[in-house]
């Protein structure tokens, strides 16, 4: 008689199974943790973050304008707003980084309130191409500042599309856009409406959709500052040199 | 009794340390398969505590059992009724309870705790 119960296929086997359990629970356990079960549940942690980014793009613009005055007041405490306080600022508002005002155009852009069935309902919205388009077309006309929905274009912006929305920098916008861009107002009007792909949204996408499209030149604008983060973690400076 | 628990912690240890995961497509898949090998490991127990194990027709069973489960899984996804895995689920969660009743009631037997 064999007392044994274990047989090598047995233990073997065993093996395996013990093997598989394991790879099953790798897998499930990355998965919990990197995705929950239904899209709710996304939509509303997307919601969650969103609005801790809100509340976190608050407090980092209340901390900057502090930081702002506290440097400001030293510079005046020691009696003189020394060179550096002064480049300082200089550089902070070329990297858009406080709000500016100035002459420019404000340009509006909307989706269209009627779609005709027969066409492809995506020639009656706005995209992030159009928007680029023009935004692309204010640089060329020498724009020294612009912000979308108050959204302040800096060298990192990106805008893309995401879904049924426009996401200039990390912000999710909706139809209608408003671009504040300040500069010479005369030649950024006629640099977007001469820009080949931004002239088709004023010209015949305009009268052929009925997309809303209007350019306006303001004496007074104000282009909000960035109020995202702004710390590189790949580039660096390179040593010692300014170019 | 303590080989076969040595060598599913072998396994488990094994699996993971080299933290393996699977596509997550082929989870259920996986998780039959598990059923499955539960199953096997149980009824070869079974079997051994009977006298009536035999190699061939244990190996045999596991793989059959193991391919047969993912293969209904696979049906399943093909022809658009997920829920086919349950059925093997169901039927090897059966099996694997009746055999640890069996299982039980021998390894009962040979420490002379009943009767």
């Amino acid at each position: 008689m064999n007392d044994r119960i274990y047989r090598p296929a047995l233990v073997v086997v065993v093996v395996v199974l013990g093997f598989l359990v394991a790879v099953s629970f790798n897998t499930t356990s990355r998965l919990v943790t990197a995705r929950p079960q239904r899209v709710s549940d996304l939509v509303s942690v997307v919601r969650d973050m969103e609005s801790q980014r809100a509340e976190l793009q608050d407090r980092y613009s209340e901390l900057r304008e502090k930081m702002d005055t506290l440097e400001r007041n030293a510079a005046e405490d020691s009696g003189v707003r020394s060179s550096f306080t002064q480049e300082l600022e200089r550089v902070r508002q070329s990297a858009g980084l406080s709000a500016v005002v100035g002459p420019g155009v404000k340009i509006v852009l909307a989706d269209a309130h009627e779609v005709d069935p027969d066409n492809d309902p995506n020639d009656y919205l706005i995209h992030d191409s159009d928007l680029t388009a023009v935004v692309n077309a204010l640089f060329a006309g020498g724009a020294e500042a612009i912000d979308v929905n108050g959204e302040r274009l800096v060298s990192t912006t990106p805008i893309r599309c995401a879904g049924t929305t426009i996401l200039v920098n990390s912000a999710r916008l909706g139809s209608p856009y408003t671009i504040s861009a300040i500069g010479d107002s005369g030649a950024l009007e006629s640099f977007a409406l001469s820009d080949p792909v931004a002239s088709l949204v004023f010209g015949p996408y305009k009268t052929q959709y009925g997309l809303e499209a209007s350019i306006s030149r303001v004496d007074e604008l104000r282009v909000a500052a960035y109020r995202g983060s702004m710390r590189p973690r790949f580039a660096s400076a390179t040593p010692g040199g300014e170019s | 009794m303590l080989v076969l628990a040595l060598a599913l912690a072998l396994g488990v240890t094994l699996g993971l340390l080299t933290s393996i995961t699977v596509p997550v497509a082929l989870l259920t898949y996986l998780g039959v398969a598990v059923l499955a090998a539960i199953d096997s490991c149980l009824g070869g127990m079974r079997a051994a505590l009977e006298q009536t194990f035999d190699d061939k027709a244990f190996v045999f069973g596991f793989f059959t059992n193991t391919l047969m489960a993912a293969f209904i899984v696979f049906i399943g996804d093909r022809i658009g009724v997920r829920e086919l895995y349950l059925a093997a689920v169901v039927a090897f969660g059966m099996r694997v309870f009746d055999n640890l009743g069996q299982v039980r009631r021998g390894l009962f037997q040979r420490w002379g705790w009943e009767r």
